[in-house]
Order: C-alpha cells, then sequence, then structure tokens
C-alpha cells in the first residue's frame, strides 16, 4: 500500500532539500584555532602563573621546534590529499645517522643527510603517484622500513662524540629567542610564501580539492605529489637534525612519540584531513597548542598519561570546530 | 478507459536556475508502456529520477493509485510501488545475485539476523522467473555480463510486486544506450515480458526502439512534456520533427559557410582507435574551422576527444598537430602544444569549487604569468578582471569561490581558463552547452563564432544535432565508435534529418 503521509486532499511535494550547513560561520571557524590556543595558554597561566614568564616561554618556543618542523612538512602533504607516517620514522633514521657520521666527516654530514631523507620522500612520493597506492600505505611501509633501518644501523642512543658545534647552534638563544624555534619558523614561513606566491602552492591546492580539474588543467599531477613528499622528506630530516642539537645525541626511537602530534597539529590548526584547504599559518597555531598542552599539562602537574587523551578531545573538537560541513554535500 | 495507476500533475524542478522539468503532466495506464523521448537535456532523466524519489520536485503531484505520493527516497517510491532502473547500472559488484535482488528488503530472508541462503536464494529465483532468466542466484554479481547484471536490475524492480501487492511500475532510463543490437533485443525482449505484469516508462534516444514497444510515446522539450501520442498515430519522422521543432532562437542561426580552400590544415587525426571506444577515426581540422562531431552518449565522441587532449591513450593511430605528429602522454603535453579542453562534467572535471574564479581561471596558465619564479598576482588580477568582463560573467569578484558560480558562469570560466593562453590553437569542447540555459547558450554560440573567426581551431563533441548544425562549418557523425557520416563545409549543408539518422 502506498505509505504516503496522511492525506487531506493533496500534501505538495516539499519545496526545497534542506541543506547541510555548518553550525558556526566561517569568520568563526577560521579563527577557532587560535581562540583554542590563546584559552589554553591563559588557563595553564591561571592554574600556573609562571607558565606565562619570559622563561617558560622560552623552553615552550624551543619545545615546540620539532613539532613545528615535522607539522611544517606534513601540511603539504595533507594539503595535497595524502598523508605521511613515515615522517617521525624518518627523522628518527636522520638523527642515527648524523650522530654517526657527524665525528668523521663533519658538518657535511648534515647535507648528505638531508639529500637522503629528500630522496626517500620522493621515492615514497614516486611510488605514490606513479603505481597509484594511497600514500597511507605507501607510507606505512615507509614507516615500518625506515625505523628498521634506523634499528639496524643503531640499537640504541648514539651521542654525538665530536662535531656537534655544526648542529649546536640551533640549542642557543638569538635574542633571547631560541635559535630552533627561529630555524623552524623561518622554514615554514619561506614554505608559505612559496604555497601563496609559486605556481607550485597552487597547484598544491588545485590537486588537493579537485585532482582531476587539476589535471584536465595541464598540471603535472603525479610529479608536484613527488615534490611535495620530498618537501616532506626534507623536513623530516630537518626535525632529525633539530633533535641531534636537542640531545646531543641520535636514537632510532627520538622521534616516535611525535607522528600522531605533529600530524594533530597540523590538523588542530583547522587544514582539512581531506586536502586542499588550510595552510601554515594554521599550522603554526596548530604546532602551539599541542606544544602548550604538552607542557602545560606537565606544569600544572597533571599526571603524563592524561596527555593522549587531552590530545584526543581537542583534535575532535578543533575538527569540528573547523569544518565546513556546506562542503559535505554530494558534489552533482 | 482504465484508471492510471501513475498521474504526474504538473511537475517542475530547477537546477541552480535552469529549468529540467517545467509543468509535466503524464498518465501511466495499468500494464501500458510510455516511451520518452527527447533530445538531451529535454527532463526525461529529471523525470525518471522525481518519480522514483531520487530528486524531489519544486512543485506538482505525484499520484500513484489515487493516493498522492511524497517520494521523499527511494525506498518510499519502492513502497508505493515505482521501481527505477538506472542509466549506469547500480548492482553491487561484489555480491550475489540474491543479494542483489533483495537488496535492503532481506528481512524474509532472515533467520535469527543471518542469512538464510536457501529462502534467499528462493526468493531470488521467484523474479529472475519472471524474467525467463537463467541466471544463478548464487553466482557473484561481477562474473555476469553487462546484459545479464540488467536482468538483474530489473529482477530486483520486479520485487517490488510482492511488497506492495500491486503490479509495479518500472522506469528505465536508457536501458540500451550502452548496449550492443544482441543486448538492446533482450531487453526489448524484457519490456515486452513486462507488459503482462507491470507498467513501464522508457526512456531511450533510439526512435525506432520506442517505436517498437511503447504503447504511447511522449515528447519532451526543453523540460516540458510538449506531446503525447498512440504508437499507431505517429512515425519517426513525426517524432523527429517533434523533437527538433521549437521554435528557432537567434543563437540557433546556421553558421556561415567557410572555405576551407587555402587554410592550414590544424588537426589531422589518422585512422586513430581505441578499443571499446572507437575505431578508425579520421579528419582534418583547419584553422578558423569548427568542426562538429554528433554522436549520442557512449558513442565514442566523449572518448576521442579525451585522447586529443592526452587524457586518455589510443591504442593505434596518429595524432597531428600543425604538421608534427605529436604523442599526448598527460594532458600537460596538449596544453603545453596549445590544446584546450573544455570537459562535459563541469563540476568534476571543469571547476575546482572551492578556488576563487581567478585561481580557476589562470591555472592552466599560470608559468605564462609569473614574474621571476613568483606568480605575478597584479598582473594576474588585471587579466582575469578583463576576461570577466569580456565574457561578462557575473560574479560578485574575482575572488568569489567558484561553486557559487550558476552552471553559465562557470561555464565562461571554465572557457576562459583556455582563451587566456597566448599560445591556444585547438579548443576541444565537449558537449558545453550541457545544463545551460538558453541566454548563456546564445553568448557561448556567439563566443565559438567569433574565436573561430580569430583563426582558432575547435573541435565540437554534442549529441543534440541543433548545436552541432549551428555551430559548425563541416560535420561528422560518429555512432558505436565509427564514422557514420561527413558533411565537409566545402559541401552543401545537411539538412537536420540526414545528420540525426546517421547518428541513431
Amino acid at each position: 500500500m502506498t505509505p504516503a503521509p496522511p492525506t487531506d486532499g493533496s500534501p505538495p511535494i516539499p519545496p526545497e532539500d534542506r541543506e547541510v550547513r555548518s553550525r558556526i560561520g566561517p569568520a568563526a571557524r577560521r579563527f577557532a584555532p587560535l581562540a583554542v590556543l590563546i584559552s589554553l595558554l591563559s588557563a595553564v597561566g591561571a592554574i600556573e602563573p609562571s607558565f606565562l614568564s619570559l622563561y617558560s616561554l622560552n623552553v615552550l618556543a624551543d619545545e615546540s621546534s620539532v613539532i613545528l618542523i615535522l607539522a611544517t612538512g606534513q601540511t603539504v602533504v595533507i594539503l595535497l590529499g595524502g598523508i605521511d607516517l613515515s615522517m617521525a620514522a624518518v627523522a628518527s633514521l636522520a638523527s642515527v645517522l648524523i650522530a654517526l657520521a657527524l665525528p668523521a666527516i663533519g658538518p657535511g654530514t648534515l647535507v648528505g643527510v638531508l639529500a637522503l631523507t629528500t630522496l626517500i620522500g620522493s621515492v615514497q612520493g614516486l611510488i605514490h603517484a606513479r603505481a597509484q597506492m594511497p600514500s597511507f600505505i605507501v607510507t606505512l611501509a615507509g614507516l615500518g622500513v625506515w625505523s628498521g633501518l634506523a634499528l639496524i644501523i643503531a640499537q640504541t642512543t648514539i651521542p654525538v662524540a665530536a662535531g656537534y658545534s655544526a648542529v649546536g647552534w640551533l640549542e642557543s638563544n638569538s635574542a633571547g629567542v631560541p635559535n630552533s624555534f627561529s630555524f623552524a619558523l623561518a622554514a615554514l614561513m619561506v614554505l608559505a610564501v612559496a604555497l601563496r606566491r609559486l605556481p607550485l602552492g597552487r597547484y598544491i591546492y588545485a590537486i588537493g580539492m579537485a585532482e582531476r580539474v587539476a589535471l584536465l588543467s595541464g598540471i603535472r599531477v603525479g610529479r608536484v605529489k613527488i615534490l611535495g613528499f620530498a618537501l616532506a622528506g626534507l623536513f623530516s630530516g630537518l626535525a632529525g637534525m633539530a633533535m641531534v642539537a636537542r640531545d646531543s645525541s641520535g636514537s632510532p626511537t627520538i622521534a616516535d612519540s611525535l607522528l600522531l602530534p605533529s600530524i594533530a597539529a597540523v590538523v588542530i590548526g583547522g587544514t582539512s584531513i581531506t586536502g586542499g584547504v588550510g595552510g601554515l599559518g594554521r599550522t603554526f597555531i596548530g604546532a602551539l597548542t599541542i606544544t602548550v598542552l604538552r607542557v602545560g599539562l606537565a606544569t600544572i602537574g597533571l599526571d603524563p598519561a592524561y596527555e593522549p587523551i587531552a590530545y584526543g578531545v581537542l583534535v575532535m573538537s578543533a575538527v569540528a570546530l573547523t569544518i565546513d560541513r556546506s562542503k559535505a554535500q554530494i558534489v552533482k | 478507459m482504465t484508471e492510471p495507476v501513475l498521474r504526474v500533475e504538473g511537475l517542475s524542478k530547477s537546477f541552480a536556475g535552469v529549468c529540467a522539468l517545467d509543468d509535466v503532466s503524464i498518465d501511466v495506464r495499468p500494464r501500458e508502456v510510455i516511451g520518452l523521448i527527447g533530445e538531451n537535456g529535454a527532463g526525461k532523466s529529471t523525470l525518471l529520477k522525481v518519480l522514483a524519489g531520487v530528486l524531489r520536485a519544486d512543485r506538482g503531484r505525484i499520484i500513484v493509485r489515487g493516493t498522492p505520493v511524497s517520494s521523499v527516497n527511494v525506498a518510499a517510491a519502492a513502497a508505493s510501488g515505482i521501481g527505477i532502473v538506472f542509466q549506469e547500472q547500480a548492482v553491487l559488484p561484489n555480491v550475489t545475485v540474491a543479494e542483489n535482488i533483495l537488496l535492503g528488503h532481506e528481512r524474509r530472508a532472515l533467520r535469527a539476523g543471518f542469512y538464510d541462503w536457501r529462502t534467499l536464494y528462493a526468493l531470488a529465483v521467484t523474479q529472475l522467473d519472471k524474467l525467463g532468466a537463467g541466471i544463478s542466484p548464487s553466482a557473484l554479481t561481477a562474473t555476469l555480463s553487462f546484459g545479464e547484471r540488467q536482468l538483474v536490475e530489473i529482477a530486483r524492480a520486479l520485487a517490488i510486486e510482492e511488497r506492495t501487492r500491486h503490479e509495479p511500475i518500472i522506469l528505465f532510463d536508457e536501458p540500451t544506450s550502452m548496449l550492443d543490437a544482441h543486448g538492446t533485443e533482450t531487453v526489448l525482449g524484457q519490456i515486452e515480458r513486462l507488459r503482462l505484469r507491470a507498467s513501464v516508462v522508457f526512456v531511450s534516444h533510439r526512435l525506432d526502439e520506442v517505436l517498437r514497444v511503447s504503447d504511447r510515446i511522449c515528447v519532451m522539450v526543453n523540460g516540458r512534456c510538449v506531446s503525447t501520442r498512440d504508437r499507431a498515430m505517429c512515425n519517426i519522422a513525426d517524432l523527429e520533427r517533434l523533437m527538433l521543432g521549437r521554435e528557432l532562437d537567434a543563437a540557433y542561426q546556421q553558421q556561415a559557410p567557410l572555405s576551407t580552400h587555402g587554410r592550414k590544415v590544424r588537426l589531422s587525426v589518422r585512422a586513430l582507435s581505441r578499443q571499446n571506444s572507437y575505431q578508425g577515426v579520421s579528419f582534418e581540422l583547419h584553422a578558423g574551422e569548427v568542426l562538429g562531431i554528433a554522436a549520442l552518449a557512449g558513442s565514442g565522441g566523449e572518448s576521442l576527444c579525451r585522447t586529443l587532449f592526452g587524457a586518455e591513450r589510443a591504442d593505434t593511430g596518429e595524432i597531428v598537430l600543425d604538421g608534427r605528429a605529436v604523442r599526448l602522454r598527460e594532458p600537460a603535453d596538449a596544453v603545453r602544444l596549445g590544446i584546450g579542453y573544455v570537459p562535459a562534467e563541469r563540476r568534476l572535471e571543469g571547476i575546482v569549487g572551492g578556488l576563487g574564479v581567478r585561481e580557476n581561471m589562470t591555472l592552466a596558465h599560470l608559468d605564462e604569468l609569473r614574474r621571476g619564479p613568483f606568480i605575478d598576482l597584479a598582473g594576474e588580477e588585471q587579466l582575469v578582471k578583463s576576461w570577466i568582463q569580456r565574457l561578462r560573467i557575473s560574479t560578485p569578484a574575482a575572488d568569489t569561490p567558484a561553486h557559487d558560480l550558476s552552471g553559465g558562469n562557470q561555464q565562461k570560466v571554465v572557457l576562459a581558463k583556455w582563451l587566456i593562453g597566448r599560445k591556444l590553437k585547438l579548443l576541444i569542447l565537449d558537449h558545453p552547452m550541457r545544463g545551460l540555459d538558453i541566454g548563456v547558450k546564445a553568448e557561448m554560440f556567439a563566443l565559438i563564432r567569433e574565436l573561430a573567426r580569430e583563426g582558432l581551431g575547435v573541435l565540437l563533441v554534442a549529441d543534440t544535432v541543433d548545436e552541432v548544425m549551428a555551430l559548425s562549418h563541416s560535420i561528422v557523425v560518429m555512432k558505436d565508435g565509427v564514422i557514420s557520416g561527413r558533411f565537409p563545409a566545402t559541401a552543401a549543408k545537411p539538412s537536420r534529418l540526414q545528420v540525426l539518422e546517421r547518428m541513431v
């Protein structure tokens, strides 16, 4: 039988489909991550006022640098619509190689290792783009391979026996700001300018939003993707270098705990995990938020076990606040 | 006369301001086969989708056996006895035939939440038997042929019969467009068979088929049902006249003849073949010439376009641009050679919805807009604004996201994307007027003519005869992947009928 609604003759067909609307406006969405960062800072500051002292902020900046570097590289890949799960493993591998080779080869080591991590990234990008394998899978495999390789090369922590000064400059301060932080910020800004002003930047956004359109506009999609993953590789190497500077040693597991926080930093900043929307300014906010969370929770004396829980809640709420649901419609 | 099982009253539906259905009314009587014909964009598929609950109408009523239905989704439409067989097959390839047939209505075949396979198969066989189809219910759907999968879809639509205890109304959206002669016979046979237990609404491009199986034929033009006739009362010529017989707008004035004598051959295609798409296609396109390829969907026209733009590869044959054989490995190669492509699927292939008009327009030619390594933003802005003006793109700002524009304005942006290129030689237009309203169409027509006058080579693929006739100097007709007719610019203009009869 017809399951028509109770009829009083003629129910007209409803005029308009309901649209899925975001609960908050675009402006609020854009500034939500910054608001989260500021409220988090003030909350920790309210409980523990010394957290906002110049000294603490200096420590905070220093602490954020590695996450910032990793998140910067990750942002490029995520904007392309992919993900690089191997970044932390490559950073660890880089730290081991740097620690081993610095005494013998000296500063040239850095050039060699960064070239190597860039190559690692491009190979992963090549496999992803040419063999049509999801980047998630390729870099998950990479995560295994590179961390295994790091473990084979060095079973344990390798102190930098000599030549530390090649990376040590990252650990001093200039004008009261840790060099590692300035360095990470500078790298982020160079890349941000590239994304905004180079054709490459446009290509990255276009591919992340609509790969097929990009392809049919004559963009060499494969090449851009390989370049994106190569950049992620380069930034993994830079992160490894910064960690050798911080710990005066390399270790095959040195960056392992930073993989998820660095991805979380990108997402919390408001860059869409599906690609094409977001940017490095947002990642900067996200990386700071993650760091405040890590350091802040310890400062107010919370059990470190709560830290991952706080991440989880924060990632979820950040995405809930920043996602633009009006785009979730089916494309007609 | 018997009461209609399905009555449609005053149905209207617009997409982004473009009217797809305009006050359509139709009756379907019990065990009647209605043939629905019309050019592309006439609203046939939209009508079926509204009836099946896939789309919602803006105005109007659907009445099934005297009861008005507000079909908000396919399940509700099915519950009122309407089933649809989609143009693109909607069966799950990775499960069995029986699961597909009973998808969403497995309850009778469940025991404690698990499939009782014997009952499931038995229920599926009941449906398959109605069609006399000897398909095993336990076969994996992916292993079936195209025609067999279509039978599975029909069987699924027929299963509505048991659930509603009424004879169902089955809608077919171009069931034969992708089939060869043998497959077509099978489907037409099925429709004949269905007449004994169901009412059928059947959309097709092929008039001979429609005349064969339909009791009555409804002709749609521009979203309106202009005529409904008994089969006995009409022949192919009548139907063609009804389909095309709208008053011709100024936009549809015929393209002026062109002498290709002494003109440079811009593009020469030699014996190009691609398996399952097109075979042995050869033609020449001169500078300043619009070459129209008239082809129905799936006749190879779209695929040929993609090949000439480097997005698909040909198996054999040669593409010669300005006297040089070219190899197009990806679209970027074609763009570098000065080839532009306006795809048929604007939303999926033409426009990056989230990017602004400016970014969309310059996406293909950023290398020409550089100052040093950087994009010359000021120059870009100026260029984009001049094109917004020249093409009269109505957009609030140059940076408005492209998805906020109407379809017609989006299409202008896609065109501008190629026109800003300094070395554009050949523009490939794949169904460029699809979904555009008449006003924008007229502008597009004028623009394409102007571009040709300026010396651009234009390759146009379209499935509406009017469009091809109005724009092209020379016409090539494709049917089932091969060229079935040629009307060079030098010869006399063909009549519409001459073109149409070579298409279908």
